[in-house]
């Protein structure tokens, strides 16, 4: 029989975190004189009390977590959150009802922008900063979980991140402590730095200080309705771009690059692959918005660079709409938002070094056709592959897809058209957040959706987060008998 | 009959790896059955030649090559001739440009035929056989092309060769719109090359591609027989047997399709089309054209094209589980009848239309995307984003393995359920193993492996090719829907452009290269064409 009260023991601890981060929202709203701080205390002192029930009623003594209780406690840590972060906006200024609520804060905490709240230039300040403050606790948990849950659980070929190969085998593993020091240091210290860099290129503090947080997670929620295009500020975009772009890449490296091994973002195949494709993806863009759109070189670059890192990144930032767009572009933002950053980082997506892996298997096919009995090795990162991390990445992506398909056919059975219908489900599994066209495109507001809509995307948003296999094991019989 | 050496070869079809019978490596050298035998022979029969002049050398012979080519190209001279008498009989214009065609095509066949002459019998190594297959596939659809151009019909150039393209690799996406009023030579010359395209593949699927061991075909070595503990049927008894299934089938569908009411001509035309997945209609309105009896004779006989042929081949169903319990073919029907069910309640559901006829023409759509024919019976276009979908992803879905049709095919993404199963069980008890199994076998590794990199290479293509589609013009549902299409050689789209009641036409020039080289890559079944492209093809 599995044992869940070291699981829930550990939601305890996360719903009083939980708990404490709706404080700071309370706080500016009291600081600000909105009527609001009043939701978000009695928010947190419900979170608290059920934190605080849960992590003293399931206290069972301390034990090293089984596979099955890892997956369970991966699981619950990402939906139970969800559920309480909500409260703010139910019981709030917007008034949202269950559906919508729930589906802003998981939005929010899978770092998605998918947003059913219209006129955001008229919230009060403690909401905004409380969707800003979700995708960044997001953005943390999926870096923790991208780091040490994943890789050790196997979970799609993650083991191909185990911090042992990472570090090189011939070092003694960080203390786990250790890593989350290093870890949390760079992204607070990430988000800092943008913040800093919004600030300084003429944004507003408050607003600096939300976006900071939601482009280092690469949420994307924003403080204005047009997003940062609000601002219409070319530092600005600069600033957010190369934040997107930066949250992308595998925050170890930024680690090993801080002690100086600087080489480390150059030898890094999957570094060398994210940057390619952005740069690729940028200057076709570029190209389209000079010739289809008649832009001028400037300014196409600086919409073409930003929209590519935002969907290549998962992020959901715009700075100009492109609802109708048509042909180049929303192909290459669909299949860059597929593709997603690199492992290790905050984005979604399928990941660039899954691709590579692919690859390397199919190139090593490709030879064994001429020579059936030579014995090629398929390589990663000048490690060879092993063979059942190949297959975990194969079902991984079979998974992927079948989860697309599932989510697309789902949302065009409750009345969608094709376009939004594909690019809502690759928006949701893929954290991205806005899909193409009039009704969900940057433009557009998930507002409208049917609420089987809603409550598809937010499931879509959550095994794409998750990475599909800690959620879906829990709905394979096998898991619970035993 | 247990002769020990007789047994030891039957063995090595292993399909792991460590025997092969396409084999131009050096260990392979002195093993004379380790070839794709030309003229298809007994692969047991020992070689009188030396080993270095089937060609482990250095370079490249492509004398072998070129000379099946010109053999190839004299059959479709041949071919070419029954539109040039069916023109000449029906008092059309267009009989000379097909005798000249043939002409020209039986003079370049002959040229090669005789100019690359082997002067004793010749075997075919793994890089020629590469190189026969693209070549062979790329020649004729360049020889089909020119009826098209200089017809009446006056196509230009990249139009004859999409439209041959289309019609050899089975696709049946067509630029020609008119059809009703076109010659009839013209229109049997389309059905023509479907079948023929059809008949080359089902060849090629059931003697090369195993031998290959391309994407995991080498798996239906073994459904060849090995269990029944005899000597394995030669490969070209097995293409033949299953190229008379295909001919005796059409033949079949023909004359249903006569009886449910087709004029003769439009009867064998539409049969051809249909037995090779293909979908060149007569009519620009294609099957909405008839009426419902016919439709569902098309509906039959595109189930049944699809369907693995070489399992109705009566001499290898010996010591073979029965028809029925072919996993792949109960898979393939599942999946039919269910989306043909569900996308029929749906419309159903959603329109003024009543069940019999939401349900036939969902039935109708959904065999012809599966099967990757690309016939209509309905326009789609009102049908909502559901039933868009649904179609786009039953155009990747493809047929069963030893048809003519494309796709992924079924057995590969029953290999690749079981990868994802595996994975999750292997998430759950990291120290279990784990067996892949097809038709109750264990899977080895390599075809694993190798069914593995073929989808993966798949979904890169389409990637890519949509990519490139939308760079040459086209909007995104053309573009993705075009690319699944080309790619599968199903020949129908979504939207407005290339949907149920529009033709590729329109499309720019680049956007028609690029479709025509994405069905000749999907038709060939990606490594064949891409192992060309690599460095290591051409060293040695």
């Amino acid at each position: 029989m599995l044992d869940f009260r070291p699981v829930l023991q550990i939601v305890g601890w996360l719903l009083v975190g939980l708990a404490a981060a709706m404080l700071i929202p309370a706080a500016v709203d009291l600081a600000a004189g909105s009527p609001e701080w009043a939701v978000f205390a009695l928010s947190a002192g419900l979170t608290l009390f059920v934190g605080l029930a849960l992590e003293a009623g399931m206290r069972s003594g301390w034990r090293r977590l089984s596979v099955r209780q890892t997956y369970l406690a991966t699981a619950l840590c990402w939906v139970v959150p969800c559920a309480f972060a909500a409260l703010p906006f139910a019981f709030g200024k917007p008034q949202l009802a269950v559906t919508d609520a729930l589906f802003e804060a998981i939005c929010g905490l899978t770092t998605t922008n998918a947003s059913v709240l219209a006129g955001l230039d008229h919230l009060p300040p403690g909401l905004l900063l409380w969707r800003g403050l979700l995708q960044w606790l997001g953005g943390a948990g999926t870096l923790a979980m991208a780091v040490a849950v994943l890789p050790a659980l196997r979970v799609g070929g993650m083991q191909m991140f185990r911090i042992e190969m990472l570090m090189g085998g011939d070092k003694a593993a960080p203390r786990a402590t250790r890593l989350a020091t290093t870890l949390g240091s760079i992204y607070a210290g990430l988000t800092l730095a943008v913040g800093l860099l919004l600030w300084l290129a003429g944004m507003p503090g408050f607003d600096a200080l939300v976006h900071a947080m939601a482009t280092v997670s690469t949420g994307g929620f924003s403080t204005w309705d047009s997003s940062i295009g609000h601002f219409d500020n070319v530092r600005i975009d600069l600033v957010v771009t190369l934040g997107m772009v930066a949250s992308g890449m595998p925050f170890l490296v930024f680690a090993q690059a801080a002690q100086g091994n600087v080489r480390a973002l150059w030898r890094d195949a999957q570094l060398r692959w994210y940057f390619a494709i952005l740069a690729a993806a940028t200057v076709a863009m570029t190209l389209w918005l000079i010739f289809g759109l008649h832009y001028e070189f400037r300014t196409a670059l600086r919409h073409g660079a930003f929209t590519v890192a935002s969907a290549m990144t998962g992020t959901g930032f715009s700075t100009i709409d492109y609802s109708y767009w048509n042909g180049l572009p929303t192909a290459l933002l669909l299949f860059t938002a597929l593709l997603g950053g690199c492992a290790g980082s905050t984005t979604g997506g399928i990941k660039i070094f899954r691709l590579q892996l692919l690859l390397a298997g199919a190139m090593v096919q490709m030879r064994r056709l001429l020579r059936p009995h030579a014995v090629v090795i398929a390589r990663f990162n000048r490690r060879q592959i092993p063979k059942e991390a190949l297959e975990a990445v194969m079902g991984f992506v079979f998974v992927y897809a079948l989860a697309f398909a599932a989510l697309a056919m789902g949302l065009g059975l409750l009345g969608l058209d094709f376009v939004t219908s594909v690019s809502g489900a690759v928006g949701a599994l893929t954290n991205f957040g806005p899909g193409l066209g009039p009704v969900i495109g940057p433009a557009g507001s998930f507002a409208v959706l049917s609420d089987p809509a809603k409550w598809l995307l937010g499931a879509g948003m959550l095994f794409g987060r998750l990475e599909m296999f800690p959620l879906l094991v829990l709905f394979i019989p096998g898991f619970w008998k035993q | 009959m247990k002769d020990p050496s007789s047994l030891s070869l039957c063995r090595d079809d292993s399909w792991g790896g460590v025997a092969d019978d396409v084999g131009a490596n050096w260990a392979d050298r002195d093993r004379p059955n380790s070839c794709v035998g030309f003229p298809l022979d007994s692969p047991r029969e020992p070689s009188h030649d030396s080993p270095a002049k089937w060609g482990v050398s250095a370079l490249l012979d492509v004398r072998p090559v070129l000379f099946i080519n010109g053999f190839v190209l004299l059959i479709l001279a041949v071919a070419m001739g029954v539109p040039a008498v069916v023109d000449a009989a029906t008092d059309g214009a267009d009989w000379p440009v097909f005798t000249a065609a043939a002409a020209a095509a039986a003079f370049l066949g002959g040229a090669l035929m005789f100019g690359a002459k082997p002067t004793a019998r010749f075997r075919l190594d793994i890089r020629q056989s590469l190189l026969v297959t693209v070549t062979s596939w790329l020649l004729v659809a360049l020889a089909a092309a020119p009826p098209f151009a200089f017809s009446t019909l006056g196509l230009s150039a990249t139009d004859s060769v999409f439209e041959a393209m289309s019609g050899l690799t089975t696709t049946g996406a067509t630029v020609i719109v008119g059809l009703d009023h076109a010659p009839s030579g013209i229109l049997l010359w389309r059905a023509l090359l479907n079948w023929l395209g059809g008949a080359g593949f089902i060849v090629m699927a059931a003697a090369i591609l195993p031998v290959l061991r391309i994407g995991g075909m080498q798996i239906f070595r073994m459904e060849a027989g090995d269990k029944a503990d005899r000597v394995r049927p030669r490969v070209s008894q097995l293409a033949v047997a299953v190229t008379a299934v295909y001919a005796g089938l059409t033949a079949l569908s023909a004359v249903a399709f006569w009886l449910a009411g087709m004029d003769d001509f439009d009867a064998v035309c539409h049969a051809m089309a249909a037995l090779s997945t293909g979908g060149f209609s007569t009519s620009d309105a294609s099957l909405a054209h008839w009426g419902s009896a016919v439709q569902w004779v098309a509906v039959a006989s595109m189930v049944v094209a699809a369907a693995p042929l070489p399992l109705l081949v009566a001499p290898w169903r010996r010591g073979h589980p029965p028809l029925s319990e072919d996993s792949q073919l109960q898979a393939y029907l599942t999946l039919l009848v269910s989306a043909a069910a569900v996308l029929g309640v749906w419309r159903w559901a959603t329109s003024d239309w009543e069940l019999a006829d939401s349900l036939r023409a969902a039935a109708f759509t959904v065999t012809s995307t599966a099967t990757t024919t690309g016939f209509v019976a309905a326009d789609i276009g009102p049908w909502g984003g559901f039933a868009h979908v649904v179609l786009f992803i039953l155009a990747f879905t493809g047929g069963c393995s030893g048809s003519a049709a494309g796709g992924v095919k079924i057995f590969r993404w029953q290999v690749l359920t079981q990868l994802a199963e595996v994975h999750i069980k292997r998430l759950l008890h990291p120290h279990g193993v784990f067996v892949i199994d097809f038709n109750r076998r264990i899977l080895p590794e390599p075809v694993v492996d190798a069914v593995l990199a073929f989808v993966v290479l798949y979904m890169v293509t389409f990637a890519v090719h949509a990519l490139a589609l939308t760079a040459a013009g086209c909007d995104l549902v053309t573009a993705l829907s075009g690319s699944a299409a080309a790619l599968g050689n199903v020949g129908r789209g979504l939207g407005g452009i290339i949907g149920s009641t529009g033709s590729w036409k329109p499309l720019s020039d680049a956007a028609k290269w690029i479709a025509t080289f994405e069905m000749l890559v999907g038709r060939l079944e990606l490594f064949t064409v891409f192992v060309l492209f690599t460095p290591s093809y051409w060293r040695e």
